[in-house]
């Protein structure tokens, strides 16, 4: 018999009639292997057992983000800072039928106002019910009992797939045999467990049997340590850059207007500067421009394309770069007719970039992008699309199908033709961007001093790690749950 | 981008599938078909095709449901009126363009589109209605000249009102001058942009506009007025207007603005050529084109064009305010040929890839990491002073990276030490077997002397019942040897840790590290239940970009 039986045939011999739980706590033994247990020895008439059944919830994905705050909840937040808002700048529709619903919020033509309700709900102490519910079916507690006490509420989570409720069974009234006993009696003849040194060297397993074990039991869970899921997608993706022959380069993350925006021709009123989309910097405030004949270049461009009044001051912000173009210019800039260099120059990078934005399941602030740029000669639209696709072919997409894979022209103000890659998802039967490409703009190498013709593209990465990993929140990359890291799969590329 | 919705029978289309993929080929993204409406993003290089009529001339000239007529959108009449500007915008919103289109055919819808379209141009273009903004009334009920000035005085009927308000008024309770209060400028005594005919206010700019002079659907006379702070906006508006009001059976009359001696008629409305070499095309196409394919693809973008020696000699209609040179020109013809058309080839020449030497160095210690059986976390870099410093009983520095604004309420700041991360990621795992061991390696930063430093950190934790200092310090052992880094230890005193149980790790007599076991306080503040023994070690001073 293995010793799990064994224990719990122990532990139940003289008792009355025993339950799961009071197993656990007398013998020590994890829920698996007393599971085992239970199964193994009825199987052999060891023990009788009863099935009884048992509510089990578990929060989806979307619920464990719902945790921090129910998209209602942070509508009505805002709301009680703007006042008011039109309907159709409202992107969040889920939150906005929730919030009507609860009587939160009142809908006039198309604007939207917070309710008396609305205010209270909006207040730093309120205690939402359906978040009071979630909380506590978060914790794991009885959900039986949890369940009467929240009822609806209950339901309405189950609706929103914010739950998963299974019923599982599990056993009682767990009590010893005559047959068990007559195990437990045989179990009292000798043999050799475990192996020792003294038992090989002094050779007494010459004299007594090896007892057989039970090759069913269950074994504890062994984990590996392992690298992170982002690293390891990231290196696949320097991978098939290196494999093409390109050579890697990376830059800094805090940098000025200048490299993010200017130098990459985006007017110095463009709205994406704004502090609505950028995450500008209180220290440093600024970041002084080195090369004044560059500055000066920049501006110079700046003025007979854009408006006639460019600002030092606005290009010398500190912020977090938008993307990471910013690198590729500072290359074209640095290679400009370096006479050392052998053309064309392939460059790669791959980094954070960062976006100001309200974080849930399906936004980061912190996104990773690779850039790529080919600087030469006699370049043109047929090298940049036989690039893009070489490296989408290595990641896996069928390029050379048109349902799947397609280009179509696109804007970017630093290229001229622009275009960007799209791939055809099959799940939510929609085309999705893959990555922005183009030619960059003559204005733009002339000002960085270059002659040459340079390719340009930046992609996003997080959506297809994203897809790769199968996971249905992407804030549950960078939480770092180490049961998650431990038994996630590998990578599917 | 902005989002522009129309009925999709307008377009004139039978196949909705062939409509939309003509709308996919010139650059634009459908995003929905929802019963009858089509919503279109259209990108922010092309204001003209954020409007219904300038979208359909696009869609006809590249089906070619539409002949080109050379010089069609032109101005051919004389000016009608006048519009004297006064000194008092001139510091404020010096600029205005105008014009009056007769006969023009409205009904309920396409007076939605009109301001439906001049209202997201005011919002996009005109930078929410303080770059440029757009006054559209009924010319017939206008009297005389009209004055385009500012005064912190008048008083009229706005649209959206039932009485008569002034200016400081419509600022502070009209819904219109809430939301757009920020376009007036100045500190005392505030002056606000206004025009007015002989007789009375037609609109407070760019705020709100008279009742009196209000369009409606059966207006078929309208005066457009366009004012703001860039002369070329203002201009080019004014042009993008008239073009759509063309489309829509309207004869452009101009109006002569006058600016005390200086006077000039608007709209503008002139052809550009532009000038491009056969050669240039084909070069960045990547095909060789003959000349009159060229003119063709030309064509279908809306520019009338022609042959001339090696050249092709494109007029670029007035409604095209993107186009800044030859560049833009090739790239609508490359558009017209099609970028499934283009062949693929590779770049010529061999390169050999070559890895960035901070990424690899940090990817062996993560492999070295992994054999020591610790985990890897990535955390993100912004964060927060309370993970930062109040949980780990740190003190707060003022040498650190501080965010301006952002719409996450937990982001201030980038890290200045990987810790706190690991510690809040063990936070998070606290029902999952130990031990528990995780580590990172990537980016801090910090400020000194206002120039940002950035440094890359290893550290890592070690949770379990029965975790202890020794293990931590030989770990720290194992981790130096493979780095071939000679060290010393001395006490120290980092809050984060139990004093007498925490070290610095020194090299060259510098501190470039500390390990320990972490303080029960900062357990309790991380709601962290079994002991953790942690390390940090810069393995990177100072990275510095863009130098050999």
């Amino acid at each position: 018999m293995h010793e799990y039986q064994l224990k719990l045939l122990n532990f139940i011999k003289d008792r009355r009639e025993c339950n799961v739980e009071e197993i656990l706590d007398g013998t020590g033994l994890s829920t698996d292997q007393v599971m085992w247990a239970i199964a193994t020895l009825r199987d052999r008439n060891a023990i009788n057992a009863s099935k009884e059944e048992t509510l089990v919830v578990e929060l989806t994905g979307e619920g464990k983000e719902y945790l921090d705050g129910f998209p209602e909840e942070n509508l009505v937040r805002s709301l009680s800072k703007s006042g008011q808002e039109s309907v159709a700048n409202i992107k969040d529709e889920i939150g906005l039928m929730w919030a009507k619903k609860n009587g939160w919020i009142t809908i006039e033509g198309n604007m939207v106002r917070l309710s008396t309700e609305g205010s209270k709900a909006a207040a730093k102490d309120f205690e939402y019910t359906a978040r009071k519910a979630l909380k506590e079916l978060g914790k794991g507690g009885d959900a039986a009992a949890i369940r009467t006490k929240y009822k609806s509420e209950m339901e309405a989570l189950k609706k929103r797939k914010l739950i998963i409720i299974t019923k599982r069974s599990t056993v009682g009234g767990i009590s010893i045999t005559d047959e068990g006993r007559k195990m437990l009696e045989a179990e009292k003849v000798e043999g050799i467990g475990q192996l020792t040194k003294d038992i090989i060297t002094s050779g007494a397993w010459k004299k007594s049997a090896l007892k057989r074990y039970d090759i069913s039991a269950p074994s504890e869970e062994t984990y590996s340590a392992r690298l992170h899921p982002v690293r390891e997608f990231v290196n696949y993706v320097r991978r098939v850059w290196l494999d093409m022959g390109f050579v890697e380069v990376s830059g800094p993350i805090i940098e000025s207007a200048f490299w993010n925006f200017d130098v990459l021709f985006s007017p110095q009123d463009h709205p994406t500067r704004e502090m609505q989309d950028t995450f500008f910097l209180s220290n440093p405030k600024e970041i002084g421009i080195e090369d004044a004949a560059l500055l000066e270049r920049v501006k110079r461009m700046h003025k007979s394309s854009w408006e006639k009044v460019w600002r030092e001051k606005l290009a010398e912000q500190a912020l977090l770069r938008t993307h990471s173009t910013s690198v590729s210019a500072h290359y074209m800039y640095r290679f400009a007719n370096d006479v050392k260099s052998e053309y064309p120059l392939k460059l790669f990078s791959v980094g954070k970039v960062f976006r100001n934005e309200s974080i849930d399941y399906k936004h980061l602030a912190e996104l990773i992008q690779t850039d790529g740029i080919i600087i030469g000669d006699n370049l043109n639209l047929a090298h940049l699309i036989y690039t893009l696709k070489s490296f989408y072919q290595n990641l896996g997409f069928d390029v050379n199908n048109a349902n799947e894979f397609m280009f179509k022209p696109s804007y970017f103000p630093f290229v001229e033709p622009g275009l960007e890659a799209l791939y055809y998802d099959k799940e939510r039967k929609d085309w999705i961007e893959l990555v922005g490409a183009g030619i960059i703009r003559k204005e733009i190498t002339k000002a960085l001093g270059t002659k040459k013709t340079v390719l340009a593209w930046g992609a996003g990465l997080d959506r297809l790690l994203f897809r790769s990993l199968k996971i249905d929140a992407l804030t549950t990359l960078y939480k770092n749950e180490i049961g998650w890291l431990r038994t996630r799969k590998r990578l599917e590329l | 981008m902005a989002i522009v919705t129309f009925n999709i029978n307008d377009f004139g289309f039978k196949d909705r599938e062939e409509l939309k993929e003509v709308i996919n080929r010139i650059g634009l993204e459908v995003e929905e078909v929802k019963g009858d409406d089509i919503l279109i993003d259209v990108t922010p290089n092309r204001p003209d095709l954020l409007d219904f009529y300038g979208l359909k001339r696009a869609i006809d000239n590249f089906s070619g449901k539409k002949a080109l007529v050379e010089d069609y959108y032109s101005v051919k009449n004389g000016a009608q009126i006048e519009i004297e500007v006064g000194s008092g915008v001139g510091k404020i919103r010096p600029y205005i363009a105008a014009f009056v289109a007769k006969g023009v055919k409205l009904n309920e819808r396409k007076l939605k589109y009109m301001i439906n379209f001049t209202d997201k141009l005011a919002d996009t273009y005109g930078r929410n209605r303080k770059k440029m903004a757009i006054g559209l009334h009924n010319y017939n009920v206008i009297n005389g000249n009209l004055v385009y000035d500012a005064s912190s005085e008048g008083k009229f009927l706005p649209i959206g009102a039932e009485v008569e308000m002034d200016f400081d008024e419509i600022i502070e309770k009209h819904a219109k001058g809430i939301r757009y209060s920020n376009t007036i400028e100045g500190k005392g005594k505030r002056v606000y942009p206004f025009l007015k005919d002989s007789e009375k206010i037609l609109s407070m700019i760019p705020i709100i506009n008279s009742k009196a002079t209000a369009i409606n659907e059966k207006t078929s006379n309208i005066l457009v007025d366009v004012t703001g702070t860039s002369k070329k906006t203002v201009n080019d508006t004014a042009n993008l207007l008239a073009a759509s009001l063309m489309d829509q059976g309207g004869e452009i009359f101009p109006i002569m603005i006058s600016y005390g001696k200086k006077s000039e008629t608007t709209p503008t409305m002139g052809y550009r050529e532009i000038k491009t070499s056969l050669n240039k095309i084909d070069a960045t196409i990547g095909a060789k084109l003959t000349e009159s394919m060229l003119v063709g693809y030309a064509n279908k973008m809306g520019y009338p064009a022609s042959k001339y020696g090696n050249y092709i000699l494109v007029k670029v209609p007035p409604y095209r305010l993107d186009v800044l040179n030859y560049q833009d020109v090739v790239e609508d013809i490359a558009i017209s040929f099609g970028y499934d058309r283009v062949v693929p080839v590779p770049v010529r020449g061999v390169s050999v890839g070559l890895p960035g030497d901070l990424y690899e160095y940090g990817d062996e210690v993560a492999r070295y990491m992994i054999g020591l059986g610790f985990t890897e976390a990535i955390n993100n870099y912004l964060t927060n002073d309370e993970t930062e410093f109040s949980n780990t009983m740190r003190v707060k520095s003022d040498d650190i990276v501080t965010i301006a604004y952002s719409k996450t309420e937990s982001i201030t700041m980038l890290r200045s030490t990987e810790l706190p991360g690991l510690l809040q990621d063990l936070g998070r795992s606290v029902h999952e077997k130990m031990p528990q061991r995780m580590f990172e390696v990537g980016s801090v930063f910090d400020v000194r002397d206002g120039k940002v430093h950035e440094r890359v950190n290893l550290a890592f934790v070690s949770q379990d019942s029965k975790v202890n200092f020794a293990e931590v310090k030989s770990a720290v052992a194992s981790i130096m040897a493979y780095l071939g880094l000679k060290y010393e230890i001395g006490d120290d005193d980092d809050p984060a840790f139990i004093p007498g149980r925490c070290a610095k790790i020194l090299i060259d007599g510098k501190k470039r590290g500390v390990f320990g076991e972490i303080n029960p306080a900062v357990l309790e503040n991380f709601k962290l239940m079994e002991p953790v023994v942690a390390c940090e070690i810069n393995l990177v001073g100072e990275v510095s970009y863009f130098s050999d």
